[in-house]
């Protein structure tokens, strides 16, 4: 008994083996093309990836939905803006900058992990008051921080530039850079799972009022993860900023929420593996159909699908997905490796979709 | 006649079975009582019964018409109607419209308002209240509204989930008296859930007990209120044999 | 030049447009538990519904054409018919499905008919002139007010008075606040789930038609964005309002637009862009205060 349950712990732990195996193949092949523009698509998908993962830790494990992670990327990305910009192009556009970070010039890596705890930091503050709303109040509530931090940064022209986009950030976020975070985020993801917290966190998840009444502390998981999974949000954030070279907060509103739900209903919302392959299925999915809608060659004649026929797309398929197979490609299972020396019978430790 | 048959009915909550293969008969103008333990399926029958769990095996006939898997707002026009367990009462609607949520399946609508008229005949204390909010009545009062509410379908077959849950005995021994007399003079079909084997046969009627989802016993309800008093006799408390029960 | 009345009847009217949207996301709250975040873009589609589809800058009108004695139960009807629709295409086939696979399923149905407007119609926001003669201001107790505002204050007040009605005095109207309540032991009791449900929506689309009409003659302006905006501000309202409460969206509806209202007025100049931030701010707060919503009834369940 004691044996089975060790041996599914382990097996727990191999899932991010798996889920890192499979980026890694996924960057070799588009690396292997030598296509410009397929390895900048491999970068964004891996950026979404990460966000994706940072999303999953809070509302896989809580079940309870984010309208709002949108707002941490925007605020990892401007904090990276600002710590790394020259200075005379910020004296230039973000003219209201204190003096301290308008002459900061620092090196990448301190600035993202930097840029990652103000995101974590603020989803601290802002999670310590929207949580304490039951679930689909709660969701609400999110998507008001969404259009806080979308006013905000839309109208604060001395510093975010408002509307009009900063420009020149360096553009060092290669598939490679966003492959290492993207390990780094899986890994956490896992660890936070499997972890005491993370436990009793999916426990609620299942049912809000009798995890209250049991005594689990429902709130202060909820936060934790909150937190965590804003660090994540803000560094994808980040390094979209940093593979795209310009900042513009429309970028970080409803179309990356409506995108990033996207992908993790249709993996699976139960499971962090369902997250991942979410990413990578509809990433190709939306690669290939932007390449139709710029228009295809077909045996002489050119075809194309209008305009914003991507998005309606997706959004029937995912509707289609919650209809037909609600919880998600991966049905909320993780991938695994079976662990040598001894089988592993069916195991209830697993956390699985009730669905 | 036969007003209620169920053969061999099963009930999952997920993998859970709740209830395994229950048959049971009801005649016309019958009062029928269900005993057993907690988790012991009384519940789940009748919700399966009246369509507001579904089943995964078996068939429950209503005069002779199949009713399996028929929605519960089909169901109801067929002439049953349930009081469930803690009564579901709309607490945020009056006394009044409480009682008019289920005439909208009746065919006789000049009767409406008789049928009302003798609820509050019934139970004075609603006349006294109907236009108060349902939510301020106390819980006895709630269970009278919740029984009249109930016979406002013009039921044939009406099934109650221990309508004695919570309430003082006096008020239990008021609700009783009236469902009996109210059976009388309609010709009522009843079928109660009931923990206690002697407030049952006070009542009179059969009794089925139930015990992890199965029937276990069929018979007059004084013969399940003596054994009970017997079991009371030798291990002291007749509640402490329902709790061994519960334990397997 | 007066300004405490001025700033009534500028309050009254936003309210009422805000209580009117959150009414119809509450209504389908109450009655089957969904977020419909589909709701804005029932409004965005009515205000396209005016103009030829085109993605010129100014508009043609289309529908608009017709004159109101026509137009308005026109365009009620087909906001209704496009709520019924998605509930018969979508959220019936989610009956079942817990409120976050429905909540999400509304999401995704929200965006895919902002991108078919946006595919049809193109991107920029239209000038557009709808009973344009609306705006010019009357006098009334010292304040200068577009006429528009009265009847935008007078409608708000008909639409609540009537929706009471129906749902006071009414069958439908009865069998509706017992489902709201408790959807299974309505159906127990014989309540069919279909009537109701679709009587929700009809309702629904007919008032998200209502604020479509009032918010294009009041800004002259069609935009695919618009419906977001206000839907975000009447969700606020029906939480605010305690989830379910149909009262309390109306309520939180009024109070929500008194708060813009005076907030605009008083916030220093350069602050004034920050309005929404420090209005959803505020609101956060409010919620802090009373989690459950300023006027939940007392019977308020835990809802997941």
């Amino acid at each position: 008994m004691m044996d089975a349950h060790r041996q599914n712990r382990l097996r727990a732990l191999t899932t991010p083996v798996v889920l890192i195996a499979i980026l890694l193949i996924f960057v070799l092949i588009v690396t292997a093309t030598g296509d410009k523009s397929l390895a900048r698509m491999a970068a964004q998908t891996l950026i979404r990836v990460i966000f994706v993962v940072g999303l999953w830790i809070f509302v896989g494990n809580s079940g309870v939905v984010s309208f709002g992670h949108a707002g941490f990327m925007a605020i990892g990305a401007y904090c990276s803006a600002w710590l790394t910009l020259r200075p005379q192009m910020k004296g230039m556009f973000l003219p209201d900058l204190p003096h301290w970070l308008a002459s900061a010039e620092w090196p990448h890596l301190p600035a993202t992990v930097v840029s990652g705890l103000l995101a974590a930091l603020i989803a601290l503050i802002v999670g310590a008051a929207i949580l304490r709303l039951s679930g689909i109040a709660a969701s609400i509530a999110t998507f008001a921080f969404l259009a806080i931090v979308n006013t905000v940064y839309s109208n604060w022209e001395g510093v975010t530039g408002a509307t009009s986009s900063v420009v020149g950030l360096d553009r060092y976020a290669d598939e490679w850079v966003t492959l290492v975070w993207a390990s780094v985020a899986v890994l956490v993801a896992t660890l936070h799972a499997n972890s005491a917290s993370g436990l009793a966190l999916r426990a609620t998840r299942e049912d809000e009022v009798a995890a209250a009444a049991s005594g689990v502390n429902m709130y202060r998981h909820r936060l934790l993860s909150l937190v965590i999974s804003g660090f994540f949000t803000g560094v994808s954030g980040v390094l979209l900023g940093h593979s795209l070279g310009v900042l513009n907060p429309n970028s970080f509103y409803l179309g990356i929420t409506f995108i990033t739900l996207a992908m993790l209903v249709v993996g699976g919302i139960g499971s962090l593996s369902g997250a991942v392959i979410g990413v990578l299925v509809l990433s190709v999915l939306i690669e290939g159909l932007v390449r139709f809608e710029r228009g295809v060659e077909i045996g002489g004649a050119s075809f194309a699908l209008p305009s914003g026929a991507q998005e309606i797309l997706i959004g029937i398929i995912m509707i289609l997905v919650l209809i037909i197979r609600p919880s998600g490609l991966t049905g909320g299972r993780e991938l695994r490796l079976p662990v040598l020396g001894g089988r592993v019978r069916h195991s209830k430790q697993e956390p699985q979709s009730t669905n | 006649m036969t007003k209620l048959g169920v053969f061999d009915l099963e009930v999952r909550y997920g993998k859970v079975p709740a209830l395994g293969g229950v048959t049971l008969h009801l005649q016309e103008g019958e009062r029928l009582f269900v005993s057993g333990p907690n988790g012991a399926g009384k519940s789940s029958l009748l919700k399966a019964i009246a369509g507001a769990v579904s089943s995964s095996h078996g068939r429950v006939e209503l005069d002779g018409d199949i009713i399996t898997g028929k929605s519960a707002e089909a169901i109801a026009r067929y002439g049953l109607s349930m009081v469930p367990e803690g009564r579901d009462i709309f607490s945020t609607l009056t006394v009044e419209e409480n009682l008019r949520v289920g005439t909208g399946i009746r065919a006789d609508k000049q009767a409406i308002e008789g049928d009302i008229a003798e609820i509050y005949d019934a139970f004075p204390i609603l006349g006294e209240r109907r236009h108060a909010n349902a939510g301020a009545l106390s819980g006895g009062q709630q269970q009278m509204l919740a029984i009249g509410r109930g016979l406002m379908t013009n039921p044939k077959l009406m099934m109650v989930d221990e309508p004695s849950l919570g309430l003082a005995p006096n008020i239990v021994d008021q609700v009783y008296d009236t469902l009996v007399a109210l059976q009388k003079e309609r010709g009522l079909t009843l079928l109660i859930v009931e923990q206690s084997s002697a407030r049952a046969a006070r009542v009179g009627g059969r009794m089925v007990l139930l015990r992890g989802g199965q029937v276990v016993g069929d018979g007059d309800a004084s013969e399940f209120a003596e054994r009970d008093l017997l079991k009371e006799a030798y291990f002291g408390q007749a509640d402490q044999s329902k709790s061994t029960e519960q334990v397997q | 030049m007066n300004a405490v009345p001025q700033l009534f009847f500028d309050a009254a009217s936003l309210g009422g447009i805000y209580a009117m949207a959150a009414l119809g996301i509450a209504l389908i709250f109450g009655v089957m538990n969904l977020v419909n975040f589909a709701h804005g873009e029932y409004i965005a589609f009515c205000v396209f519904a005016l103009i030829v589809p085109s993605s010129d800058a100014v508009a043609v009108m289309f529908l608009g054409k017709a004159p109101a004695i026509l137009l308005i139960p026109v365009l009620l009807a087909l906001g209704a018919l496009i709520a019924v629709a998605s509930e018969y295409i979508v959220f019936r086939q989610l009956r079942n499905a817990n409120p976050v696979a429905m909540m999400i399923s509304s999401f995704a149905l929200g965006f895919v008919i902002q991108n078919t407007l946006l595919a049809v119609y193109g991107s920029r926001p239209k000038a557009i002139s709808l009973w344009p003669d609306l705006n010019t201001p009357i006098s009334v107790a010292g304040a200068s007010v577009p006429l528009l505002q009265l009847i935008v204050i007078i409608t708000t007040l008909l639409v609540v008075s009537a929706l009471a009605l129906l749902l006071k005095k009414t069958r439908v109207g009865l069998e509706m606040r017992a489902a709201a309540e408790n959807f299974t032991m309505a159906r127990l009791l014989g309540v069919r789930a279909n009537v109701v449900i679709t009587g929700a929506f009809a309702l629904s689309g007919a008032l998200a038609a209502a604020v479509a009409m009032i918010m294009v003659t009041q800004t002259g302006v069609a935009d695919v964005r618009m419906g977001g905006q206000i839907m975000l501000v009447a969700f606020i309202a029906t939480v605010v309002g305690g989830l379910g409460s149909l009262p309390g969206a109306v309520a939180a509806g009024f109070l929500i637009g008194a708060i813009s209202v005076v907030l605009q007025a008083a916030l220093p100049l350069e602050a004034r862009p920050f309005r929404d931030a420090f209005l959803y701010t505020l609101v956060v707060v409010i919620l802090l205060v009373r989690p459950q919503g300023l006027f939940a009834s007392a019977s308020a369940k835990p809802r997941v």
